[in-house]
C-alpha cells in the first residue's frame, strides 16, 4: 500500500465525518472528489478487489434499479456495496470505497452495485472492469452535459467495444437505440421489456417481434399511487412502486439478481421490503396525518412519466408543488419543461392549488399557462422553505412535490428541519 | 381568421424544447380568436405556395441534420420555403434549422453541406461548445419599430431576447446581413463578433432556444401580426394579451443571466 494512496483515503473518511457532523449536504461526492484528486487510479485499484461488480447506467431509474438490486441480493445474504446517494460520478464510487474501505481489501464485501451517468460510464468501465453491465433507456436528458441521444450511445458503443466478451450485458429491448449496442459488443446480450407498453419519448423498437425479449413483464395492472402488479415468468409480483416505467427498473434487478443466484424466493422477499429511493416516489408523513408524495423530475420523458402516473390520482383538495431549478445538477438549460407534457395533467378544470417554486419558478408558471391553465390559480414564490410551509398550510388533500435534482435536495432539508423526516444519509440503506 | 403553421422536420428536429414555441404561437393566436392549424412537413412530403403561412424549424441531432439537408435540396422544398420567405411569410429557424437556411454547412470533414440560402450567412463546425444562457438587445431597425411597446422601461434591458444556446457550429454573417441583434451575455452567432441571428424580411434565424418565444412573447406577436399580414393582405393589429407572467419570466431570467 503506497502512502499517496493511504492519505487519499484518510482524506477521503476526514471530509466524510466532516460533512457528516455539519450536516453540510450529505457529503457524498466531496470525499471522493478530493481523494481523486490526491490518487487518481484509487477506484481502479479499491474497485477491482471487490469479487462482483455491477454497472448500471441510463437515462432513467438507475438509483430505483440499484437499490432494488442491493435489496434482492441482501435478502440471499450477500454483502453489498453501492453508491447510495445518487452520486453517480467517479467521485461517489471513490467515496464510497473509501468509507468502506479498511484501507486494505474489501473482504466483506461480495457485491459492488455502480450506478453511473452517460458520461462517467465510459471513463468508469475501463477502470473498473464489471462482470455485468445494465442499460435501463435512453432518453435526451441534459443536452448542455450529455450531448444528443446519438452521441451518447455512439460513445457507449465504443466502450462496450472494448470489454470483455465474457461480461454480461442486460438492456432494455423495447429502446431501439439500446438495440444498437448490440453491434458494438462481442459477447451475449440478454434483453428485458414490458408486453404493450409505450413510453413517451422512447424511441420504441419496431422490429421486436413477440418472445424476443429474454425477460418480459406481462399483465401490467397499476393500482393507485402504492403499487403496480404484474407477471414475470408466470410468477405474480407486485412493486410497490406506481407508474409502468418502474417495471423496467425491476426487470433489470430481476435479471441481474437471477444472474448472480439469487433464487425466486429472496427476490420476492427482496421486494417486499423494498422502500422507494429518496424523492422516487418517496411517500411523506406530514402533520395531522396528511400524506406527501415526492416525485424527482429532471428530464421530459421522466417528467411526462410521473405526470401520466399522478394524472389520474389528483383530486381537488390535493396541492401541487413544483420546483424548478437551473443549477449544474438540474441541467443549466431549462427548455425541457416545454417537451414535457404538463398538457396531459387531466385535473385542468378543477380548482386545484398550484404552486410553483424554484430558481425558475417563473418558467415552470409559464409552461402551465400554455398547457392550459388559469394564470391566477398559480402561485409563484422562488423560495422553497416559503413555498413549501404555504403548500401544507391548511392542506385538507395530499401533497405533489415534483422538484428537480437540487430542489430536491433542499427540500429533503428543509424536511429534516421541519421534523418530517430524517436527513436522506441518516436513513438506513 | 385562420393561419397554418408549417413544423418543419418535426419529426426529426425537436429536440431541444423547441417545441415551446410551436405552443405559444398557438396559443397566443387562439387566445385572440384565430384559428391555428399545424402542419408536420417532414423527408418526402411535399410543399407549395401559399401552403404554409407561418414557417417554424427547429433543432436536431447531426444525423438527422444530415437527412434533412438531403431532403431540403432533393424534394425542392428548400426553393419553396426561400421563395416564400422573399414573399414575406414568417419563419422563425432555431440552431441547426437557423444553419440549414444558411449557404452552406462547413464540416470538419468532407464537402461544404449545401444550404438552402435563405440567410446570407454560413456555418463552420467548430470544437467550441457554445453553452449556456443568452441575452442580446434588438438590432434590427424594422424589427425595433414593429415592437415599441418594448421600450418600455420597466425592463431591465429594453428591446432584449433571453434564451438558451448549445452548438458547436459558428455563423458568419455575409456582407449586407442584418443580425437579429447584439449579444450582452453569451456567444451568438460565433462568440467573436458579438452579433446574434439573422433576420431577413420575415424570416428570424437564431441559436437561441429557450424555449424562445414563451419568454419573448413579443417576437411570437410580431410573427403572428406577419403571418396574417402577408395572407390577408392588410394591416393588422393584433389584440393585446395579459403578458404578466411572460414579462415575469423573461426579467427572472435576464437579471439571472445579464
Amino acid at each position: 500500500m503506497n502512502l499517496k494512496k493511504t492519505a487519499a483515503i484518510t482524506l477521503g473518511k476526514t471530509i466524510h465525518k466532516t460533512t457528516q457532523v455539519l450536516k453540510i449536504g450529505g457529503g457524498s461526492a466531496a470525499p471522493g472528489y478530493y481523494a481523486l484528486k490526491l490518487y487518481p487510479n484509487l477506484v481502479a485499484e479499491l474497485g477491482r478487489q471487490i469479487p462482483k461488480t455491477v454497472v448500471i447506467t441510463g437515462t432513467n431509474g438507475k438509483t430505483t434499479t440499484s437499490r432494488m438490486l442491493a435489496q434482492f441480493a441482501g435478502a440471499q445474504g450477500i454483502k453489498v456495496i453501492r453508491n447510495e446517494t445518487g452520486s453517480n460520478l467517479e467521485r461517489g464510487i471513490a467515496s464510497s470505497l473509501i468509507h468502506n474501505s479498511k484501507f486494505i481489501i474489501h473482504n466483506s464485501v461480495d457485491l459492488a452495485i455502480w450506478e453511473l451517468d452517460e458520461a462517467a460510464f465510459n471513463i468508469v468501465v475501463p477502470k473498473i472492469n464489471p462482470d455485468i453491465i445494465v442499460f435501463l433507456n435512453v432518453f435526451r436528458d441534459q443536452l448542455d452535459r450529455y450531448g444528443e441521444v446519438d452521441t451518447i450511445v455512439k460513445k457507449w458503443g465504443k466502450t462496450l467495444s472494448q470489454v470483455n466478451p465474457s461480461v454480461k450485458i442486460f438492456l432494455n429491448g423495447d429502446d431501439e437505440n439500446l438495440l444498437e449496442l448490440q453491434k458494438s459488443f462481442k459477447g451475449e446480450v440478454k434483453t428485458f421489456g414490458v408486453t404493450d407498453y409505450k413510453i413517451a419519448g422512447e424511441k420504441r423498437a419496431q422490429l421486436r417481434k413477440k418472445n424476443d425479449l429474454d425477460l418480459e413483464a406481462t399483465n401490467i395492472q397499476p393500482q393507485g399511487l402504492d403499487i403496480t402488479k404484474f407477471k414475470v415468468k408466470n410468477q405474480n409480483f407486485t412493486l410497490p412502486l406506481p407508474g409502468t416505467y418502474h417495471i423496467y427498473d425491476f426487470l433489470a434487478a430481476f435479471a441481474v439478481a437471477s444472474e448472480l443466484g439469487v433464487s425466486l424466493g429472496n427476490i420476492k422477499s427482496g421486494l417486499e421490503s423494498f422502500s422507494p429511493a429518496f424523492g422516487r416516489v418517496e411517500k411523506l408523513n406530514l402533520k395531522d396525518n396528511k400524506e406527501g408524495y415526492i416525485f424527482l423530475i429532471k428530464n421530459p420523458t421522466g417528467a411526462t412519466q410521473v405526470i401520466r402516473t399522478i394524472q389520474d390520482q389528483i383530486k381537488p383538495e390535493d396541492r401541487l408543488l413544483l420546483a424548478l431549478n437551473d443549477n449544474l445538477a438540474d441541467g443549466t438549460d431549462v427548455s425541457w419543461i416545454w417537451d414535457t407534457n404538463f398538457e396531459d395533467l387531466g385535473f385542468r378544470n378543477i380548482d386545484l392549488r398550484i404552486i410553483c417554486s424554484g430558481i425558475r419558478a417563473e418558467d415552470l408558471a409559464l409552461r402551465l399557462k400554455y398547457a392550459g391553465f388559469d394564470p391566477k390559480t398559480l402561485e409563484t414564490e422562488k423560495d422553497l422553505q416559503v413555498a413549501f410551509h404555504a403548500s401544507v398550510k391548511g392542506l385538507e388533500g395530499r401533497l405533489f412535490i415534483l422538484p428537480t435534482y437540487t430542489a430536491l435536495l433542499k427540500l429533503q432539508s428543509i424536511l429534516a428541519k421541519s421534523g418530517i423526516k430524517q436527513y436522506y444519509w441518516k436513513e438506513e440503506k | 381568421m385562420k393561419i397554418t403553421l408549417g413544423y418543419l422536420y418535426s419529426d426529426l428536429m425537436n429536440i431541444y424544447g423547441d417545441t415551446g414555441n410551436i405552443i405559444t404561437l398557438t396559443k397566443r393566436a387562439q387566445w385572440r380568436g384565430i384559428e391555428v392549424e399545424i402542419r408536420h412537413i417532414s423527408v418526402g412530403d411535399k410543399l407549395k405556395k401559399g401552403d404554409v403561412d407561418i414557417f417554424f424549424f427547429g433543432g436536431g441531432q447531426d444525423q438527422a441534420q444530415e437527412l434533412v439537408a438531403k431532403d431540403l435540396g432533393q424534394s425542392g422544398k428548400g426553393k419553396v420555403i426561400k421563395e416564400e420567405a422573399e414573399r414575406g411569410v414568417p419563419l422563425l429557424a432555431i440552431c441547426g434549422g437557423y444553419q440549414l437556411l444558411g449557404d452552406y454547412y462547413q464540416p470538419h470533414e468532407g464537402p461544404k453541406l449545401p444550404g438552402v440560402g435563405l440567410f446570407p450567412a454560413y456555418t463552420k463546425a467548430s470544437f467550441d461548445r457554445m453553452i449556456g444562457n443568452i441575452v442580446i438587445r434588438i438590432q434590427s431597425a424594422e424589427f425595433r419599430m414593429q415592437n415599441e411597446e418594448i421600450h418600455n422601461s420597466k425592463f431591465l434591458i429594453p428591446n432584449s431576447l433571453v434564451g438558451f444556446e448549445n452548438h458547436s457550429g459558428k455563423t458568419y454573417l455575409k456582407d449586407g446581413a442584418k443580425p437579429l441583434g447584439t449579444v450582452v451575455k453569451g456567444h451568438g452567432n460565433n462568440g467573436e463578433d458579438k452579433s446574434e441571428g439573422c433576420i431577413h424580411k420575415n424570416a428570424v434565424g437564431t441559436y437561441m432556444h429557450g424555449s424562445l418565444l414563451p419568454k419573448n412573447p413579443k417576437l411570437a406577436d410580431w410573427l403572428l401580426k406577419k403571418a396574417l399580414e402577408v395572407k390577408y393582405g392588410k394591416e393588422i393589429k393584433l389584440e393585446p394579451l395579459d403578458d404578466t407572467l411572460e414579462n415575469q419570466a423573461h426579467q427572472a431570467a435576464v437579471s439571472r443571466f445579464s
